[in-house]
């Protein structure tokens, strides 16, 4: 420990020197970039009505179940809706439900597990066993009854895959307030008077950012298959909004008759999920410190 | 510690291994033929006790386990089953002041029938301390006898029905009563369950309330603990009656002779609230059942009831085992282990894996069945259903619609089709004011496009429905013509209402736009689908129609019961001989909960409903359901969309039917159509290959493109 | 010890009283009345709805109606709505199935999750290395269902070995062997689909803790002294990686009983988690209670035991 060169740099700085070093990092990250950005710029378009290729609520029945065409680069599905189009969509509304998701789930995880690190004593023991409690829940079941509950709509859904993933974060963050709290810095800004909640969101939160950070981008594809999984026990977002998940399950009666239908919007996920991952583990990477160390 | 590294090397190699020790053993399995059938379930049975099944699965097993007292043949005509045969009677029951007056009648009865040439029905002149009754039996059940009667006598006494719900103890009061001398009035009293309690009292001079609360007051309870449901007047008592001839020499799985001992206990069950059988509605008429002997048996109905017949295809169950048993007991020892008289037994059920039946050596109508065993696989994913269709694990497959198109053309397969007793429709909630004015019922009819979505989400099986009852009903009425689909005349009628374009082309009418949201459960595929093309053609007509799909349970218990909807996309599924549509139609079933679930009233549609339920002549219930049918289409409560047609594929030849004629031939045909569906045979079903037990001299006809099509086209 | 063991077994207690509550109250909450086949039924009358509801004490207050649960639940009398069997009856003749096909799909993750993790561990941040992670990522981004159809497809269809169910149907067996191996291998189909995401997660965690152990000073002692790769692998670095490896494992139990839900519905696998999914959709409470309760049971006795024998194995760690 005690050799650490002095970098003249800050921990973020150091991460994003040694994430660019990343080679499947910066391909993951520019692959999930683009399908951010195409997500943004088809939600935004659809604001004004605008759609690209089609508009994939249209329906044609003349052109239905048609393989990939040159007007329809990824084939029709069951009503003459372009494919191509409700993937885009997907997109926009996949993400959605990701980043949602992920961010509410984060909100409550950081929050407990702050308090829980920081705080400790009997309010620990307290929010940990509430920790365990859900861990101890099959989640699928608390999903479905509490989506049964509230309803289908993207919103409760969204927050309902947020309200059961918080707790790996918690455990975490508090893990992380844990080590931090007995650093020399904070002892440092206790000694020159500052309160402890300003201490614990000013210094102690920023420096277990990376972590939280990466639980972020790997929290996104995690959100993004759980609404799938919901989609195909019927539980997911109800059409006429198109998930990547509720594509795939509208098509899957057809999948003997008309594999476009769930191929693509498959791989959608998978190349999204996959890249975020690989993002996701690059960034932690690039986070550990003691890599370097070796 | 290397031995851990010997492991964690060795064990993923070994499991790969492994697996591919199990592939190879697979793909060399070879199908070993035996006289099996199989048959792929999506949901598994819940419970076998035809009692208190309520879903399909559980249905198709446990008929070919029970049988009931009256079954029906290939053209949908009733025959008997457990009962050899029948007879409909009705006693009729008229009330006199005193003995002349009823003497009297008697004479004008004779003198009615004498001028017809006819012979008088049998009758029965009884008095009693307020009263004198004239009991006339005779075997045209209905109200068409009675109420020519009622008009040629005179001076009978009117008889008053009430109907109490009650806080408990209905049967005991019932008891009371009769043994009551303070309610020499009451001639009849009856407790369908113990909340309910009908009384019928005779003579002018009552007055409901007074009567009640004096009959409340001697039993010692306050009328607050009770209410009148019902109240109704009438001139006579008309009380059909069956007599059913058990047939002889049938015994139970387990040897124990089938008497009519059995046939009370289901009834009784039935009727027995802690059992809460789902099947007592049809049953709640019956005034009394009567064992004449261990072969005879007399059911009398309080009222014309014509659904009653059919309701005797009800499933019969062993009193033997069952009497004296709690709920609790069945499902432990009968529910999952029945024990009927028909053509199969139960021989094995694995949980969520198979049900298998085996031939019943002891069934009655022997030689059935050809078949060993049938075996019901449970695969609860549509896609892995097919699959196992496909590569012969099950050898039959409801198809559907969309898949139809690559069977038909493969000659190893034989299609079934046809119609179903099952409808799609769109009610609107009549309780909403846009939905009240009918022109705007109508123009929604017109703009949406029927034949489209028959063509493009039935494949074209299925027909446009034209009211509530479907080509497969005998009383259905093929000439009332469907509103065609014409969105010019949907415009012209929106714009007589006063709906006109707006600027985003949706109609507006005093600043308010035309929109509403349209609701349906969301496992069902078809029927999204049919919302969003709805959605669509509405929209071409300047109707914006927002589309939300429910999990089941939730649709029903947020927004069907509460009746907070706009417009819900629904079927149904209907028994196919039962025209009795009154919980559904009848202006009396629109509180929340009840099945009238748009709010639907008419005058007209009510009488009709009232008057269908106590005809039994088949050609007045013709004209009665047709004029129902006519007069409800008329009106558009619904916007009646299809009438799908079920679809079944079987590996072509893999079965035949041997069956016995009426002459005592044999008839052996390949498997077919009838109106009846395409299993009625099923206990005659034989495989080919297995073919040493049927008799030697029969007919065969053999396979020339059997007509496997019952369609209305 | 013995103070620990009491003082864990309390809070578990308190825990799983917890845990009932909420389980009981979010399903009554639910809207849906149980029994909703039966709503839209002509046949089934008003009257024949109420006998309904007071047979199952539907219409009792909410908390009356947990305790009378409870009460069944411990008595063991606890009956299903849907079909008025024992609920517990219902959940132990699904178990062997579940267990069976959760073990092997256990022994499928760990043994590739470690297998592939101490392979990456050894080349940390070389190809292989880089190969198992993007490989293992590959893995937990297939949406499960998309999976489980390509694969019922492709072994039904293609290659002609039936995956549905438990057993072949209907097809002679040489041997008994024969037929051994066909039942694992209905089994192992479904268990290799649902380890796809185990051997992904268990091999980058066991990565991640083996490249922190191979830095630790012992290892390089180790190697100072001249020892063999393969045993400072194998016999150092990897038996303080096992340990928070095995501890995880009691975590996996609520992700293994309702994770499986998909997987079960696809191979027509008889497990629990279609019994879950179904009390579900009927919204039968007893099974759905009692399904929770005995998972959660299961859960804190494995924390338990893992947590003694974590101090067991790890003279460290000393229970208070």
């Amino acid at each position: 420990m005690s050799q650490t060169p002095i970098d003249p740099h800050s921990p973020w700085q150091q991460m994003v020197a040694r994430f660019q070093k990343d080679k499947i990092g910066m391909l993951a990250a520019g692959f999930a970039g683009f399908v951010l950005i195409v997500a943004v710029v088809v939600g935004i378009c659809s604001c004004f009505g605008l759609y690209f290729p089609h508009d994939p609520n249209q329906t044609d029945l003349e052109r239905k179940l048609l393989p990939p065409n040159w007007v329809n680069w990824l084939g029709t599905d069951n009503l003459g809706r372009d494919v191509l189009s409700r993937i885009l969509q997907g997109a926009w509304i996949s993400l959605s439900v990701g980043f949602i998701a992920v961010s509410v789930s984060l909100l409550i995880g950081v929050f407990v597990g702050a308090v829980s690190g920081w705080v400790g004593g009997w309010l620990d023991n307290l929010l940990m066993r509430i920790v365990d409690a859900i861990m101890c829940f099959p989640s699928f079941f608390l999903i479905l009854t509490v989506v049964a509950l509230v309803g289908p709509n993207i919103w409760n859904i969204v927050v309902v895959i947020g309200l059961v993933s918080w707790t790996g974060t918690a455990r975490l963050v508090r893990a992380e307030f844990l080590t931090l709290r007995e650093m020399e810095f904070v002892r440092a800004a206790r000694s020159i008077g500052q309160r402890g909640w300003v201490i614990a969101f000013r210094h102690v939160l920023p420096n277990a950012a990376a972590p939280i950070f990466v639980t972020a981008v790997l929290g996104v594809p995690d959100a993004i298959l759980a609404e799938a999984g919901l989609s195909y026990l019927g539980f997911g977002v109800q059409p006429p909004q198109a998930t990547w998940g509720n594509i795939i399950t509208d098509g899957k009666v057809y999948i003997l008759d008309a594999w476009w239908l769930i191929l693509f919007p498959g791989v959608a996920i998978f190349l999204t999920a996959l890249s975020f991952y690989l993002l996701g583990d690059a960034l932690r990477r690039a986070a550990d410190t003691r890599a370097e160390r070796k | 510690m290397m031995l851990l590294r010997k492991i964690i090397i060795g064990l993923p190699v070994i499991l790969i291994l492994l697996t591919i020790l199990a592939f190879w053993n697979a793909t060399r399995l070879v199908q070993n033929p035996q006289n099996v059938m199989m048959i792929g379930m999506l949901g598994e049975a819940s419970n076998l006790n035809p009692i208190l099944s309520t879903d399909a699965s559980s249905f198709q097993v446990s008929s070919l386990i029970f049988q009931a007292l009256l079954s029906v043949d290939e053209n949908m005509n009733l025959i008997g089953e457990l009962a050899q045969s029948w007879t409909l009677r009705q006693k009729t029951t008229f009330f006199f002041p005193d003995k002349q007056t009823a003497n009297a009648a008697a004479q004008s009865l004779r003198d009615f029938f004498a001028q017809k040439n006819q012979p008088a029905p049998l009758f029965e002149i009884s008095s009693r301390e307020f009263f004198t009754e004239l009991q006339i039996t005779h075997d045209q059940p209905g109200l068409d006898l009675p109420n020519q009667l009622a008009e040629i006598f005179q001076d009978h006494l009117p008889v008053t029905i009430l109907n109490f719900d009650l806080k408990d103890e209905g049967a005991a009061w019932c008891q009371r009563i009769r043994e009551n001398p303070a309610f020499a009035r009451v001639v009849r009293s009856f407790s369908e369950s113990k909340h309910r309690l009908e009384v019928a009292f005779v003579g002018h001079d009552f007055d409901a309330k007074i009567l009640t609360s004096q009959l409340l007051d001697s039993l010692g309870l306050a009328l607050a603990d009770s209410k009148i449901i019902s109240e109704e007047k009438l001139s006579f008592l008309a009380e059909p009656e069956i007599l059913f001839h058990l047939r002889e020499g049938v015994c139970w799985q387990d040897g124990h002779p089938f008497s009519a001992d059995d046939v009370l206990f289901t009834y009784s069950s039935i009727m027995d609230d802690t059992i809460a059988s789902p099947r007592k509605s049809d049953f709640t008429l019956i005034g009394e059942i009567t064992k004449l002997s261990d072969q005879e048996l007399l059911v009398r109905y309080r009222r014309p009831y014509s659904p009653a017949l059919n309701s005797w295809r009800m499933a019969i169950i062993p009193a033997h085992i069952l009497k004296g048993k709690s709920p609790q007991w069945w499902a432990e020892n009968f529910n999952r282990k029945p024990i009927g008289t028909g053509p199969f037994r139960l021989a094995e059920w694995k949980t969520n894996e198979y049900i298998r039946l085996e031939r019943n050596p002891n069934y009655w109508r022997n030689p059935a069945p050809w078949l060993d065993a049938i075996i019901f696989r449970v695969l609860p994913d549509p896609i892995t259903l097919r699959l196992a269709f496909e590569t012969r694990q099950v050898d039959f497959w409801s198809v559907d619609p969309w898949a139809v198109k690559a069977f038909l053309k493969d000659n190893r397969f034989d299609l079934f089709r046809s119609p179903t007793s099952t409808y799609t429709y769109v009610g609107w909630n009549l309780r909403k004011p846009i939905f009240q004015d009918i022109r705007i019922r109508k123009a929604l009819a017109h703009a949406v496009d029927v034949s489209a979505m028959i063509r493009y989400l039935l494949y074209g099986y299925g027909s446009q429905s034209n009211g509530i009852f479907t080509p497969q009903m005998w009383f259905y009425d093929p000439s009332i013509q469907p509103l065609e689909y014409n969105p010019e005349k949907a415009r012209r009628l929106l714009a007589e209402a006063g709906w006109m374009p707006g600027p985003d082309g949706i109609l507006q009418k005093d600043g308010r736009r035309f929109e509403f949201t349209l609701i349906t459960n969301n496992a069902n595929e078809i029927r999204r689908d049919a919302a969003t093309l709805l959605q669509d053609n509405l929209r071409k007509v300047g109707i914006s129609v927002s589309i939300e799909l429910y999990e089941w349970a939730v649709l029903i218990s947020r927004f069907v019961h509460k009746a907070e909807f706009d417009a819900i996309l629904l079927g149904w599924s209907l028994p196919q001989d039962d025209f009795d549509q009154f919980q559904i139609w009848h202006s009396s079933q629109t509180a929340p909960a009840m099945l009238n679930i748009i709010g639907f009233e008419s005058q007209t549609v009510d009488t009709l409903l009232e008057k269908l339920r106590s005809e039994f002549d088949r050609q007045k219930i013709l004209e009665l359901a047709s004029q129902l049918q006519r007069e409800i289409y008329s009106l558009q409560p619904y916007l009646f969309l299809f009438v799908p047609e079920a679809t079944s594929v079987m590996w072509r030849n893999s079965y035949r039917v041997c069956r016995p004629l009426p002459g005592g031939d044999w008839l052996d045909e390949p498997v077919r159509m009838t109106k009846a569906g395409w299993t009625i045979y099923l206990e005659w079903f034989y495989r080919p290959e297995f073919s040493n037990r049927l008799p030697q001299s029969r007919q065969v006809i053999s396979d020339a493109s059997p007509k496997n099509s019952l369609t209305s086209k | 010890m013995t103070a620990f063991i009491l003082r864990r077994l309390s809070i578990a207690v308190l825990l799983l009283f917890a845990i009932s509550l909420i389980s009981f109250f979010i399903v009554t909450l639910t809207p849906g009345s149980p029994y909703p086949w039966g709503e839209l039924n002509p046949k089934i009358s008003e009257d024949v709805k109420r006998a309904f509801r007071e047979k199952f004490h539907l219409d009792e207050p909410l908390h009356k109606q947990y305790f009378l649960i409870m009460q069944d639940l411990f008595s063991g009398k606890l009956r299903s709505i849907k079909d008025e069997r024992s609920v517990l009856d219902k959940i132990a003749e699904r178990l062997p199935a579940t267990l069976a096909l959760n073990a092997v799909s256990l022994l499928l993750s760990l043994s590739f999750g470690l297998l592939l993790g101490i392979y990456a561990a050894r080349y940390y941040g070389r190809l292989p290395d880089i190969a198992t992670s993007v490989l293992a990522f590959a893995f937990i981004a297939l949406p499960g269902f998309w999976v489980s159809y390509l694969v019922a497809i492709g072994f039904s269809h293609l290659a002609g070995a039936p995956v549905l169910g438990l057993s072949s149907f209907g097809v002679v067996f040489p041997s008994t062997l024969s037929r051994l191996l066909d039942f694992f291998w209905h089994i192992a189909v479904p268990a290799w689909v649902l380890a796809i995401g185990g051997i992904a997660a268990q091999s980058r965690f066991l990565r991640a803790t083996m490249v922190e152990a191979l830095r630790e000073d012992y290892i390089r002692t180790a190697r100072a002294k001249g020892l063999s790769e393969q045993i400072i692998l194998f016999k150092h670095a990897l038996r303080n990686s096992l340990r928070p490896l095995i501890t995880g494992i009691g975590l996996l139990l609520p992700a293994m009983v309702s994770g499986s839900v998909i997987v079960e519905s696809i191979f027509a696998y008889p497990g629990i988690g279609r019994l879950g999914y179904e009390a579900v959709l009927e919204r039968d409470y007893p099974t759905l209670v009692a399904l929770n309760f005995i998972v959660a049971v299961l859960v804190l006795l494995g924390n338990l035991v893992s947590d003694i024998l974590y101090a067991i194995v790890d003279p460290r760690v000393r229970l208070e």
